[in-house]
């Protein structure tokens, strides 16, 4: 019998990844790309295969990398969010003229909604500005296949290709079987042609034009990948009304259309927005009196579309702008438009009357917050204790949510928690005034893009506090390691960075390391660093806030559980809850008082320094 | 076969993709096609979280407002907050404590849309076994007692004994058989 198991989409294209061959795989993680690296260990492990795979320290580290192999004949590949592509643009627009010889797959995944993004961006947009192909896939098992297709296209025209597989194909779970896995020996073989590989604007023009080429022919290609760009027509006929999907919402609208058994709408799918299979495009076009385009996150096949005047989509207001196109939001823009088009509707209704329901009972809005235990929480009590006029520069990480402590003013972008604080440090200087500044960044933000800015700073004569929350280990995206640990992405030792001897490194003559469980004494490293700050010789003050994550290793982060209970001095004041913000501590009605949620209450004893009547005591015994 | 589609709700760390893996788990060894939709990132730091399953021959991971078959929620809020999801004559898990669920203003719709709702104090019934990790399992015993979709209970603990670490399997199933009792006492049989 075939063997079948569930992957995760990020499986799935991991598992694409090995049956193609690569055999270089980087990656920075971020959500919703963060699980192609491990699983990708997991099937080399499985697979007895020696692929090669790092955590580089950031996206644009992650590409040059996967580069370098892929023009040494490798077939490489670099996985990151659609946001890390930012970080990687430098690299890739040059990668894009330079072009490869071995496969060379940017796999960049996209985050409509967003869930867990700074932006929506739509990495299809970035492609056609790199001038890149991309390929985008509606399910794990099309993302699997394309990684195969990427990296062929790759190879035979010498140009980077992009994957950009969207959230609900990243975390989506699927059936797949499994093929057999061969191996990849192709050498290393870096052939030495400096007029390409360091090319001059003069080469660059060269290049260009070649590139262009290069394009020109993928897209002829594309014409005729039926496989990935496939219409329904029947030839000869006219419809009113036809649909261009792509991606997720192709998936999403395919299957509205087969519920409804909507034979009567055409539907293009494109499953290779760029180069743009135009001749495909134009045969639906013109079958079709008006034509609907249903695609994630922006506006690009909507474009591309010749005649603007047969098309509706987010230009024409028919398809919102902004958030993901879940089912019930595709149901409902496909039946406005067949209303307005006098055709008959959906059957199925949008369950608007739950909707209304659900809406009257005002349920509280769940907001993510700070794990119980997590040592960030005491970090910034103790910050906000100690400098509670600061303005609180932050960044991306579960730290931003040091929000609901009030600790937490601004989130740029990666790094931007020490830039934004030399910013405002400088901004008002100018004016006379010591305004003080208390920037906090994760261990693994620091190491993806903190020391350039540190060192701005440091160079630039900025003064702040900067405390840096290690808990030893990249949280938010799922417990991958930083380069502090020690340990690389496939389990081996790796050489630990020590974050102490960069900071020294780029200047900063304050450093403390302190364990943030402690909040007095964190407190009064925090006032102390003020006080250098402040000082003649004032500068930037470095705090390294070290503890381990509670959820990376509950028993390191807490070896000596403490039971804590309230006692009836509690005047119920919320100051634990509002100031705090354990999840454990929640507003018991029938006490009339504070209490604590045993069911998720960590046991980790920190919330006993915070009490101003002292009503948190130990349980003894 | 007609497609099933299942909701599962709660909050992030409460184990609701532990629950969507065994049922995954389950369809798969019945030769099933799934395709689930799960959250990650921040919102599994407590926030709300929602994971999708259908089983059948699909292409999108998503259920639709309105088509859901069934749903297990882990926290009564989140019940409520997914109601949009269930279909005419679904069915409703709830792990919840209170003793007016479901609320007032909900019975109108519910009885309307003949959906049925089922209440169990998982949440309890994990601590008292000393699991407070295992409420999902607790409401997953709960369901499988009323033999909703395309799985057996037996299938359901079969899987939850294969896929449990060592360490974990006894007190696993320990939980899912006592939720799997009370479904079965409210049923009567």
């Amino acid at each position: 019998m075939e063997r079948q198991e569930i992957f995760l989409g990020n499986g799935a294209i991991a598992l694409g990844l090995v049956e193609a061959g690569s055999q270089v795989v980087t990656s920075y993680p971020g959500t919703p790309s963060s699980e192609i690296l491990p699983e990708v260990v997991r099937l080399i492990k499985s697979e007895g295969l020696n692929t090669y795979v790092e955590w580089s320290t950031n996206e644009k580290v992650a590409l040059d990398n996967a580069f370098a192999a892929a023009i040494s004949g490798k077939r490489a590949a670099c996985c990151m969010k659609q946001v890390g592509l930012n970080v990687a643009a430098d690299s890739l627009m040059s990668a894009a003229y330079l072009g490869t010889r071995g496969g060379l797959l940017i796999i960049s995944c996209d985050d409509p909604g967003p869930h867990s993004s700074q932006t929506e961006q739509d990495t299809r947009f970035m492609a056609r500005l790199a001038k890149v192909p991309v390929l985008d896939p509606s399910n794990p098992e099309e993302a699997r296949q394309m990684v195969g297709l990427g990296l062929d296209i790759s190879e035979e025209f010498a140009i980077p290709v992009i994957l950009r597989p969207a959230i609900r194909v990243c975390h989506a779970r699927q059936n797949i079987t499994f093929k057999t896995i061969k191996k990849n020996d192709q050498k290393a073989s870096f052939e030495k042609d400096p007029m390409r590989w360091a090319a001059t604007p003069r080469f660059r023009f060269i290049l260009h034009g070649e590139l262009n080429k290069k394009l020109e022919e993928i897209g002829k290609r594309f014409d005729g990948l039926s496989q990935y760009n496939f219409h329904d027509l029947e030839p000869g006929k006219t419809y009113p009304l036809g649909i261009v999907a792509g991606g997720v919402p192709y998936a999403v609208t395919r299957d509205i259309l087969s519920e409804e058994r909507r034979t009567d709408i055409p539907v293009l799918k494109i499953g290779t927005p760029f180069p743009f299979p135009e001749a495909l495009a134009s045969e639906l076009m013109s079958a079709c009196e008006q034509v609907l385009v249903i695609e994630e996150t922006d506006t690009f096949i909507e474009y591309l579309l010749r005649d603007r005047n047969k098309v509706l989509g987010r230009l024409s207001g028919h398809v919102a702008r902004e958030g993901e196109l879940v089912p019930e939001v595709v149901h409902a823009l496909i039946n406005r438009v067949l209303k307005e088009l006098d055709l008959a509707p959906l059957e199925a209704d949008g369950n608007g009357e739950a909707m209304e329901l659900v809406k009257n009972l005002q349920l509280p809005v769940r907001r993510p917050t700070l794990c119980p235990g997590c040592p960030h929480r005491p970090a910034f009590f103790s910050i906000r204790k100690a400098r509670p006029k600061a303005i609180f520069t932050s960044d991306i990480g579960c730290y931003t949510l040091g929000l609901n402590l009030g600790v937490v003013d601004t989130c740029l972008d990666m790094g931007a928690a020490i830039t934004m604080a030399s910013g405002f440090y400088h901004a008002y200087a100018q004016d006379g005034v010591e305004q003080p500044i208390v920037a906090t960044i994760g261990d693994s933000t620091f190491f993806h893009s903190g020391t350039a800015g540190l060192l701005n700073a440091v160079y630039n004569g900025a003064r702040f506090i900067l405390v840096i929350l290690d808990n030893m280990i990249t949280a938010m995206t799922g417990m991958q390691p930083t380069p502090a640990l020690g340990i690389r992405a496939d389990g081996s030792e790796g050489k630990a960075i020590s974050l102490e001897r960069i900071v020294a490194g780029c200047g900063v003559d304050f450093i403390e390391v302190v364990d943030p469980y402690d909040i007095e004494k964190t407190t009064d490293i925090i006032k102390k660093a003020a006080d250098y700050v402040a000082g003649p010789d004032g500068g930037v003050a470095a705090i390294i806030a070290r503890h381990p994550c509670v959820i990376a290793d509950r028993q390191e982060a807490i070896p000596q559980k403490k039971v804590v209970m309230i006692t009836d001095d509690c005047t119920d004041c919320n100051f634990c809850i509002d100031r705090f913000e354990c999840p454990a501590l929640y507003h018991d009605e029938e006490l009339g008082r504070t209490n604590i949620n045993r069911e998720i209450c960590s046991d980790c004893g920190v919330c006993l320094q915070i009490c101003p009547k002292g009503a948190i005591v130990e349980v003894e015994g | 076969m007609e497609t099933t589609n299942i909701v599962l709700c709660g909050l992030g760390g409460q184990g609701i993709l532990f629950m969507t893996k065994i049922f995954a788990q389950v369809a798969l060894g019945k030769g099933l096609n799934i395709m689930g939709a799960e959250t990650h990132g921040m919102a599994q730091r407590g926030g709300s979280v929602v994971s999708h399953l259908r089983i059948g021959q699909v292409e999108s991971s998503l259920v639709r407002t309105g088509a859901a078959h069934f749903l297990l929620a882990l926290d009564e809020t989140e019940a409520y907050r997914n109601l949009p999801f269930l279909s005419k004559g679904a069915g409703m898990y709830v792990s919840t404590h209170a003793g007016d669920f479901p609320r007032q203003e909900t019975i109108g719709f519910l009885e309307k849309n003949k959906i049925v709702c089922h209440a169990i104090p998982a949440a309890t019934i994990a601590m008292e076994l000393g699991a407070p990790l295992s409420t999902n399992l607790a409401l997953l015993g709960y369901f499988s007692a009323f033999g909703e979709g395309p799985m057996s209970k037996e299938e359901l603990r079969g899987t939850i004994a294969n896929i449990s670490p060592d360490q974990l399997r006894e007190s696993n199933l320990k939980v899912f058989d006592t939720g799997l009792k009370r479904g079965l006492e409210e049923k009567g049989e």
